[in-house]
């Protein structure tokens, strides 16, 4: 119970700063109107993130061998696999969602509960879905972009598959004093696996706020489109202003 | 086209084996239109191709001559050291790269703002920290390899050439690369990795820097990043 009154005040608070959106959206990106706020979180957990998940995280990588931690990946991934499922078949990718269902039971028995990824040798391909993706897949708009504590970056559209994500996770279920254990590996993992991309942000940043926003914004774009977005995007940036691409006044450097 | 062509003529050649089935000869003709409708497609197509063949290589070609140098420095990272590998990359990339667009496309509206002079120093740092980011980050080689997929024509004759960095414990990264042709040559003009073009991200994280601290801002924030390239392998 105690979890899902989380949920229902994260939902909540977000309805509070989109309400707030109107408000704010003078001077900022269209695509992020609520910026003062996300910035607000975005720097609460960076704080948090520097000062104790990350160098857990690193000290983690540490001391655990690459196997374990690939084992420990494959497991977690393993237990959120059924919202992949579901999302495959909401997409309307049936035999992808036949496939993803008999990569979850091959990687739970043959994979040992999921530590080893015997499905993708098996040609049971790992595949990326969840309620986000769907929505965008059935039409629905993008919302504004929404930077949540410790969650991280997200738009609107993604919130509501927090809700299946979680209820669709074995591990929800479980009780007692193991979950905390448990949890917290998954949260450290999850960190240990991203230090190469907050690396690589780190080190070519210059607003890193800006940067994390249209890297999560293209990469969910690049999910929803399977990897293979629309390419005609991809170079409207050089006709925005009309004379993009003219050669007018390009300069020529010697 | 081909195809399609193919298709009627064989749907038409059952349906005559069923009315007909007596008439070899009709099929005889049938089949030896089909063949020679299919020859003179074939000649066509090949003609397309190898014109098609013909712009694509060009810029393919600066493709494989960026990749192979990148290849080059990864696989002597360490005896290149940052520098060495930074002096391997320099010229091929304000050969390939129209750096005078991209800066004015990342800059966007605050470009007409700046003077010539200004705008001269911006390209050359731009161009300063294109290398640099290709010097620090290509520098180690575990097995990955280039691998040039395909070409697409886009608007206004741009191309996208697709490709693909193939690494032994993992799934491909893909990178395609957004060019143009400008003076007779093919020039890259962007690069998406995976989906994200760092164009747009720079753009937008340009845009914030500048509107907090001013242009001098934005130059001292970019020549920061560069020397914190340099230091870092230095360490």
């Amino acid at each position: 119970m105690n979890k899902i009154t989380r949920t229902v005040l994260t939902f909540l608070m977000l309805g509070l700063f989109a309400g707030c959106a109107s408000n704010q959206s003078k001077n900022a990106t269209p695509h992020d109107p609520i910026e003062p706020a996300n910035r607000t979180f975005y720097n609460f957990s960076e704080g948090l993130d520097r000062h104790l998940i990350k160098p857990l995280a690193e000290g983690y990588v540490s001391i655990t061998p690459a196997p374990v931690r690939t084992a420990v990946t494959h497991f977690f991934d393993n237990l959120s696999y059924l919202n992949v499922i579901l999302n495959s078949f909401l997409q309307g990718k049936i035999s992808q969602g036949f496939s993803d269902t008999g990569r979850f039971i091959v990687n739970s028995t043959l994979g040992l509960g999921g530590l080893f990824d015997v499905a993708t040798d098996a040609g049971l391909e790992r595949h990326q879905e969840d309620l986000g993706q769907t929505f965008a897949v059935w039409g629905i708009d993008r919302g504004s972009y929404v930077y949540l504590p410790v969650r991280g970056p997200n738009t609107v559209r993604n919130l509501p598959d927090f809700a299946t994500s979680l209820f669709l996770n074995p591990l929800f279920y479980v009780t007692g004093a193991v979950l905390f254990p448990v949890t917290a590996l998954n949260v450290v993992n999850i960190r240990a696996n991203l230090l190469d991309a907050t690396n690589i942000r780190d080190e070519a940043a210059v607003d890193p706020y800006s940067f994390t926003r249209e890297a999560y914004l293209q990469q969910r774009e690049y999910l929803i489109h399977d990897g293979n977005p629309p390419t005609e995007g991809y170079d409207d940036i050089f006709d925005e202003d009309g004379d993009f691409g003219g050669d007018d006044d390009v300069l020529v450097i010697e | 086209m081909f195809y399609r062509k193919i298709k009627i003529i064989n749907t038409s050649g059952v349906l005559s084996v069923k009315r007909l089935t007596c008439c070899l000869q009709k099929i005889a003709i049938l089949m030896i239109l089909s063949t020679s409708a299919s020859i003179a497609d074939t000649r066509d197509m090949h003609a397309d191709e190898q014109q098609a063949t013909v712009t694509y290589t060009d810029a393919m070609l600066v493709i494989k001559e960026l990749h192979s140098k990148l290849l080059y420095i990864m696989q002597n990272a360490e005896s290149l050291g940052y520098q060495g590998r930074y002096g391997e990359v320099e010229e091929v990339v304000i050969s390939r790269f129209d750096t005078p667009l991209i800066a004015k496309v990342i800059m966007s509206r605050y470009w007409r703002q700046l003077d010539d002079e200004k705008k001269m120093d911006f390209i050359r740092l731009f161009q300063r920290l294109s290398v640099a980011t290709y010097a620090s980050r290509f520098d180690g080689y575990d097995n990955e390899s280039f691998v040039e997929l395909s070409a697409e024509k886009l608007k206004k004759g741009r191309l996208l050439i697709k490709t693909e960095l193939q690494r032994t414990d993992d799934k491909p990264v893909h990178l395609d690369y957004l060019m143009h042709e400008t003076d007779g040559e093919w020039k890259i003009i962007s690069v998406i990795a995976n989906g994200v073009n760092d164009l747009s991200l720079k753009r937008a994280e340009y845009a914030t820097v500048i509107k907090d601290r001013g242009f001098d801002g934005l130059v001292d924030e970019v020549s920061r990043k560069i020397s914190d390239m340099e230091l870092q392998d230095k360490e």
